[in-house]
């Protein structure tokens, strides 16, 4: 090439790559700071905050730090442009936890842009508003994750899934609303939204077998289609449901005989269970505890769904299904996994270790799988020494005696490979090899010795540390080999003792010393040759090394402790002996003098009279071998299949076992969820309802009845509703509305009990009648206590499976506590589903020392007491021991309990036979309320008191309706469709909470069906701080359709009221 | 939780850290680099590790274009995962950001776009685990930069924007990878068979293993919604198979045809093996006789199976053992140069009609050193269009649910692979 044509080019490629650049942000990269960041950022032109941001990220990627432009950055995130959001974000996740107080100021913003009807917006405002982790703000990052979960666009909730961990590691004691989420989120019709949940499931719950096992069959269905990524995760959380309700497959390989080392497999299969830590060291009856069970439905199922997944083109996916296969595969199916993981062999390098290291442990199991793919683990030259390595491992595994031919002529090849590291290792698997097969002794043996006589390898002129390498392995195959059966070897010893002046490398030469003095007394022709062969290393000794002359001395020693008798060898070693050993007396290096001294001692001394015991002590040290075994099981690092923890063979953090056999007891496999509150299941705890399906307010009114003064509270109220509500005609309407409200109900609907005009006598209310009919918001509001409410949820505290038999539920109690208002009363029902009778049955708190209360207090003194300074452990009242439980039997006890926490579970100790079993109690908010007894005007009065930030509302819908009207279609016609959904409003939110009912108030409208207006109120007064908690319930929408309902909640306890107004809507919803 | 805590991009050559992303709060500090650099540079270079066990975190290292993928972790997850996500995420960076370009990634292209890696690898990543890894949807998410917005930034200063104006539709249907507004309908679709040949033969000359390693490539552009079906005529060659997720594992299942509904543009639809093949294309016959402290060296290349079509590219390269101080190289055809780690390569380009190429020359062994005692082995690469050396053979394209007929290509292009010849 012309030289100008060269420089052409070269400017030509100068000029392409300048084009290249044009129109990057190469110069930000290269000069973030060259001009002020902070006006830029204040700049009313999105493209100069862009500018301004992208300078910032570049200084981030180049590991400045620029966090004190956090207030300006925090600003823009109230931008309209997408671009400047993105930026925005990026920095904000970079630097949030850092100024926690600044990134506050975002939340508001992110609230706003929840509601966009762009769901790109919603998603990013989730993903950045969960991401900056603040802990302050985890009520309102729930309430934001609850609404993306009901998302229209499966984006956003896959984002919601994907938001689930992020608030879960803010807030790790509280899971029992994120797992609902979970819930909703698994029932999810897009598989991207259910292979999100999954990975939600795994970092939130992933014991709560529960779970699974309601949405198992789909989700094994869902599989194929949920996204690569989520895959992996859910193959893996499906594996560990099965393993832990249907136990161990008794026919997959752990347990089959096509492992030729079967102690190996049950290292295996305790491994995989148990982990490492828990069983090294004692071998206790691990067999007892597994079940292996035949296989069954869901095994079918799941083998059936990940099978196609070994097709994928995610080699992540392919290990996990295959993972699965291995462990709760019948061993016929496990065939199938091994040509699709042998195909992840052709991917990158990386694949390929991981890969390899899981094949190893499988082949180790299992040799017989891989043994017909020998070829597939060949060395290439692309292949890495690590590799290459493994390889080799796998190789020497699963070599047969039919495949060995074809494995030993391809290791001809490797020998010769420029890399003599890789040379020493197949030299050293070629030891194995044999050594398992015993067949193969004699050829691996003449090949060794002579890849160990060739000349590059002991001509003293070329001699690398690396050569030494492969020499020295050699020889450590020869000894090894040759341990197991050395008589039959002997000419193989005899030549390499007879080459032993041709090998300068000490360390080989101290093998074949060593070898020689072990085996010295072995068949014909090592003995006559033993003089020669100690003359000639008497002679050689002071030009060896200290390796080399220890094992000089110790096979001297050796040779003449074997000889017996008093013939001319014994004569001529023991001169040989006393040779060396004067001569190592004078050597330089101590190790050999000591050891001089050390056999001098033991056999030179032969004037002494205990001369036998010697003898003997010198046999038993120099002639007897150490049982070998051949595989120390404790060494053996066996982790999950395709685990990070097989990979680096220890337990990485967060490594987790599967989990016991059969240990998930479930025991309604259709599957409803105990801790589940969505799930309407009173209907599944009949036992209940006799005892609580009385007045929810049993103490409210018999506190009024005292006061006396709401018995001329009427029932039903009619006002008007642009005018003060209550202030008006409740005096006036008390006349005429003393009915009682199931009277009312027989009576027709309630326009029609509207027209009766003789019952209104008074004018005012005519007027105010003509309004209702043409402003047509005009309500009718009851003050009607006597509903039947439903029984109470009833929530478990000791499942029987766990616990001897004996089933603990509990459900919160409206009583208010004899002793002291802070306490909340608990119903709990005890059944003994064991046979035997039950003894002492008590329950402590957690904590023994000094935690319950003593015995009864003054209320006004605790009361106090805790605003000074508020204890923070929870307290318990003593409950009365149940001495004898018979089975079958149940007994009720109340509890009387302090909690401080609205969401941590309380934990207690049941005792029961002596013995003592831990319960977790769950916090229901709705029940730390005591009924507070308010008119309409207090009511509002209140209301007023508390406004802007005590006030927080939300909205959601409300369905239940539906159902009761159609059942009250087919009792009778007449009743009044909206009296029956306000009045199954209140029954929904009274008997799942503690509140007093103030008013219901009824829309009053022309069309028969509109429900807009429907407003029911609560009020509730705080159990720990005796604030006042008010609640207004706005319906709107048509009663033929679920409802839309306005939550709102009015309180000074702010957080207290985030907290409970969630719970509400659960409630509602 | 499964997460991944940090993605760094490192320059190969200096180690410089080029980009840092934190994806969990748990942030990762970037002295992680300088460790794991030292690592890889002090221990053995050739040795890729897949996994390092760093004294604080598990790193899985990516070196691809010349730039260090570094994914950290501290948690146990599967590691396939990160590995494959940041072979994805090199993919998708090049695709971003090369495509037409004509040139490879490089660290300097990372560093110029560096506002584009950081928002797709944010789309692609959220907590640590993988959210957008699908290449349609992430272009419908992010827009990759072209000449246009280049030319109109360059000019008026303004950059246009990169991020898309709204969710791209294809996020919330039931095939992800298809985007429902394809930009540019040409009604075409062109099926790629490449192969790659490994081979090994073994100094007596005999051929050790032989299989085949093909990809079907396909290159879509087709409007609507269409429905695919690609069918061989001998389906039972294909050893082993892997899929696209488009695929449906049922017809593949019940009658062997690869049923889909295809994404639009370049994508792999299908990777598999061939094994135990008879026959290579062309051989190397290496010769060493080493005496006295020279080794002499003859090569000679050639055609064994005639393929019937052009063998082109052919390139001979081999690794000068440790303990060869200097060589001289001739050959007949082609050129010979000694590269900086001592490779040999050899190009030949195709082989003449009138003689057989060959190399020959003299190696000079260290001092002290009588004989060669370890042997080379020889690689070939070679490129071979118009055929598929695994005999595989595409039977026919029906395409459903489409107003036209689109244009359907075929090709087939067969490269060697792992090919080599011991001596």
């Amino acid at each position: 090439m012309l030289p100008q044509m060269g420089a052409a080019a070269e400017s030509l490629s100068k000029a392409s790559s300048l084009v290249m650049r044009i129109g990057t942000d190469a110069h930000l990269y290269d000069d973030p700071d060259d001009v002020s960041i902070k006006p830029l950022l204040e700049s009313r032109y999105d493209s100069e905050k862009v500018d301004a941001l992208k300078r910032l990220l570049a200084l981030i990627a180049q590991g400045a730090d620029v966090s004190h432009f956090f207030p300006q950055v925090v600003k823009n995130v109230a931008s309209h442009s997408l671009e400047v959001k993105k930026l925005v974000y990026l920095y904000l996740l970079h630097y949030a936890e850092k100024r926690q107080n600044e990134a506050l100021l975002s939340i508001n913003c992110f609230q706003k842009d929840l509601s966009d009807t762009n769901p790109l917006v919603r998603a990013w405002a989730l993903r950045a508003m969960t991401g900056i982790r603040l802990h302050v703000v985890s009520p309102l990052i729930l309430a934001a994750i609850t609404k993306c979960a009901r998302d229209p666009s499966p984006y956003v909730r896959k984002c919601a899934a994907y938001a689930l961990p992020k608030l879960y590691n803010l807030h790790q004691e509280e899971t029992s609303s994120l797992e609902q989420l979970v819930d909703v989120l698994l029932r999810d019709n897009s598989p991207a939204v259910v292979g999100s949940a999954s990975v939600a499931f795994n970092a939130i719950c992933p014991n709560n077998y529960p779970l699974i096992s309601k949405h198992f069959r789909r989700l094994c269905e869902a599989l194929p289609d949920v996204e690569e990524w989520s895959q992996i995760i859910l193959i893996e959380i499906l594996l560990r449901y099965t393993v832990a309700r249907h136990g161990l497959v008794r026919e997959s390989v752990l347990f089959a005989d096509i492992t030729r080392d079967s102690t190996f497999s049950s290292v295996m299969r305790r491994c995989y269970v148990e982990g490492h830590e828990l069983w090294s060291g004692d071998g206790r009856g691990f067999e007892e505890v597994e079940m292996g069970t035949c296989k069954n439905e869901d095994v079918d199922l799941l083998l059936k769904c990940t099978a196609p997944l070994l097709w994928s083109q995610n080699s992540a996916v392919v290990l996990a299904a295959a993972g699965v296969h291995w462990i709760v595969g019948p061993a016929e199916e496990v065939k199938k996994i091994v040509k699709p993981i042998l195909f992840l062999l052709r991917s990158s390098s990386a694949v390929k270790y991981v890969v390899l290291c899981n094949i190893l442990a499988f082949a180790k199991a299992a040799p017989l799988l891989f043994d017909s793919f020998y070829e597939d683990f060949f060395i290439s030259s692309s292949d890495s020494y690590q590799i290459k390595t493994i390889k080799l491992e796998i190789l020497s595994t699963i070599a047969t005696k039919s495949s060995v031919p074809f494995i030993f002529e391809e290791f001809q090849d490797y020998i010769r490979d420029p890399d003599r590291r890789f040379v020493a290792d197949t030299v050293a698997v070629i030891g194995f090899i044999a050594k398992r097969l015993a067949v193969l002794a004699g050829t691996c043996l003449e090949g060794l010795l002579k890849l160990v006589l060739s000349e590059p390898l002991v001509s003293g002129s070329y001699q690398v540390e690396e050569e030494d390498g492969v020499l020295v392995q050699a020889i450590i195959s020869i000894k090894s080999i040759l341990k197991q059966d050395p008589s039959s070897h002997e000419k193989v010893i005899v030549r390499l003792v007879r080459n032993l002046d041709r090998i300068k490398n000490s360390a080989s030469r101290a093998l074949i010393i060593w070898i020689f003095g072990e085996y010295s007394s072995i068949g014909d022709v090592i003995p006559k040759i033993a003089p020669t062969v100690l003359k000639y290393l008497a002679w050689s000794f002071h030009s060896d090394e200290v390796e080399a002359k220890l094992q000089i001395l110790n096979t001297c020693a050796k040779v003449t402790a074997k000889t017996k008798g008093n013939n001319k060898d014994s004569t001529l070693f023991k001169k040989i002996l006393n040779y060396i050993l004067q001569l190592a007396t004078f050597d330089q290096n101590y190790d050999v003098r000591d050891r001089a001294r050390f056999i001098r001692n033991l056999m030179g001394n032969e004037t002494k009279n205990n001369l036998d015991i010697y003898r003997d002590l010198a046999e038993s040290m120099f002639c007897t071998k150490p049982a070998s075994s051949p595989y120390p099981s404790a060494n053996i690092r066996v982790y999950l299949p395709g685990s990070l923890s097989q990979v680096v063979l220890h337990a990485a953090p967060g490594y987790t076992p599967l989990p016991k056999p059969g240990s998930a007891v479930i025991e309604n496999p259709a599957g409803l969820d105990n801790s589940s509150d969505v799930d309407e299941s009173e209907g599944s705890s009949p036992q209940y309802s006799t005892e609580d399906n009385r007045l929810g307010y049993d103490t409210g009114t018999e506190e009024m009845s005292e006061n006396g003064e709401y018995e001329e509270t009427p029932l039903v109220n009619i006002s008007e509703a642009n005018v003060d509500q209550g202030q008006t005609s409740q005096n006036d309407m008390s006349n005429f509305v003393s009915t009682d409200l199931s009277e009312m109900m027989s009576r027709s609907a309630l326009e029609s009990w509207l027209d009766e005009t003789p019952c209104f006598s008074d004018g005012s209310f005519g007027q105010s009648r003509s309004q209702n009919v043409s402003t047509s918001n005009a309500r009718v509001s009851f003050n009607d206590r006597n509903f039947k409410l439903k029984p109470r949820k009833s929530h478990a505290l000791l499942e029987p499976a766990n616990s001897d038999g004996l089933r603990i539920s509990y459900s919160f109690s409206t009583e208010v506590s004899s002793v002291s208002p802070l306490l909340v009363c608990v119903d709990l029902l005890f059944e003994n589903f064991a046979k035997e009778t039950l003894r002492n049955i008590n329950i402590r708190f957690e904590e023994a020392s000094g935690s319950s209360i003593s015995g009864p207090m003054d209320p006004v003194l605790e009361d106090s007491a805790s605003m000074v300074s508020p204890d923070k452990i929870p307290t318990l009242l003593p409950m009365e021991e149940i001495p004898l439980l018979s089975p079958n039997e149940t007994v009720k006890r109340i509890l009387q309990l302090r909690f401080q926490h609205h969401l941590l579970p309380l934990k207690l100790h049941v005792l029961c036979n002596g013995k003592m079993y831990l319960g977790k109690l769950w916090p229901d908010i709705a029940y730390f309320l005591r009924p507070l007894s308010l008119d309409m005007n207090s009511f509002v009065e209140k209301e007023k008191q508390l406004p802007g930030m005590f006030e927080c509302s939300r909205r959601c819908t409300f369905s239940d309706h539906l159902q009761e009207l159609e059942q009250n279609e087919k009792i009778s016609v007449n009743a009044d469709k909206s009296l029956v959904v306000a009045h199954c409003f209140a029954v929904k939110i009274l008997s799942s909470s503690n509140f007093y009912l103030v008013s219901m108030d009824m829309p009053v409208s022309l069309k028969p069906d509109d429900m807009s207006g429907l407003c029911l109120r609560f009020a509730g007064e705080v159990v720990n701080s005796s604030k006042p908690c008010l609640i207004t319930v706005i319906a709107h929408g048509n009663l033929t359709e679920p409802l839309d309902v306005t939550v709102k909640l009015n309180s000074e306890d702010t957080v207290f009221g985030l907290n409970l107004l969630n719970r509400l809507l659960a409630i509602v919803q | 939780m499964q997460q991944l805590q940090c993605i760094f991009l490192l320059s190969e050559s200096s180690g410089e850290v080029m980009l840092e992303k934190q994806t969990t709060g748990h942030h990762v500090d970037r002295s992680i680099c300088a460790w794991f650099w030292h690592q890889y540079h002090h221990h053995h270079n050739n040795d890729q590790m897949s996994v390092v066990t760093s004294p604080t975190h598990y790193l899985f290292p990516l070196i691809r274009h010349g730039i260090v993928f570094l994914a950290c972790t501290q948690l146990e997850l599967p590691p396939l995962l990160p590995i494959e996500f940041l072979s994805r995420f090199a993919d998708i960076l090049s695709d971003y950001l090369c495509a037409g370009a004509g040139v490879t990634l490089n660290e300097d292209i990372v560093k110029d776009n560096f506002v584009i890696v950081y928002e797709v690898l944010d789309e692609m990543m959220d907590n640590g685990f993988p959210l957008t890894t699908e290449p349609n949807l992430l272009k419908d998410i992010v827009l990759p930069p072209n000449l246009v917005t280049k030319v109109l930034h360059a000019v008026t200063g303004n950059s246009s924007p990169s991020v898309g104006p709204t969710l791209p539709h294809a996020a919330a249907s039931t095939v992800p990878w298809r985007s429902t507004h394809p930009k540019t309908i040409t009604n075409e679709i062109y099926v790629n068979l490449v192969e790659q040949l490994d081979a090994s033969v073994n100094r007596d000359g005999n051929l050790r293993r032989c299989q085949v390693y093909g990809e079907i490539q396909v290159n879509s552009s087709l409007p609507g919604f269409p429905d695919l079906t690609l069918s061989f005529t001998n389906p039972l060659l294909l050893n082993d198979v892997r899929f696209h997720p488009c695929v449906r594992f049922r017809p593949w299942e019940s009658s062997q045809v690869l049923s889909f509904v295809p994404p639009d543009g370049h994508f792999k639809l299908m990777t598999y093996r061939v094994k135990e093949l008879k026959k290579i294309p062309i051989y190397v016959k290496p010769q060493l006789t080493s005496d006295s402290g020279n080794c002499r060296i003859y090569a000679l290349v050639g055609v064994r199976n005639d393929p019937g079509k052009t063998i082109d590219s052919i390139i001979v390269e081999f690794q000068l053992p440790p303990c060869i101080t200097s060589a001289d190289l001739t050959s007949n055809h082609g050129t010979v140069d000694i590269l900086a780690d001592k490779t040999c390569r050899w190009s030949i380009g195709q082989i003449p009609k009138d003689k057989l190429p060959s190399l020959s020359g003299n190696l000079v062994l260290e001092p002290g050193l009588d004989r060669l005692h370890v042997a080379p082995t020889f690689q070939v690469r070679f490129k071979i269009m118009g055929i598929a050396m695994s005999g595989l053979q595409i039977d026919k394209l029906d395409v459903k649910n489409m107003p036209a007929n689109p244009y359907k290509g075929f090709r087939a292009q067969t490269q060697a692979g792992d090919y080599e010849f011991r001596s």
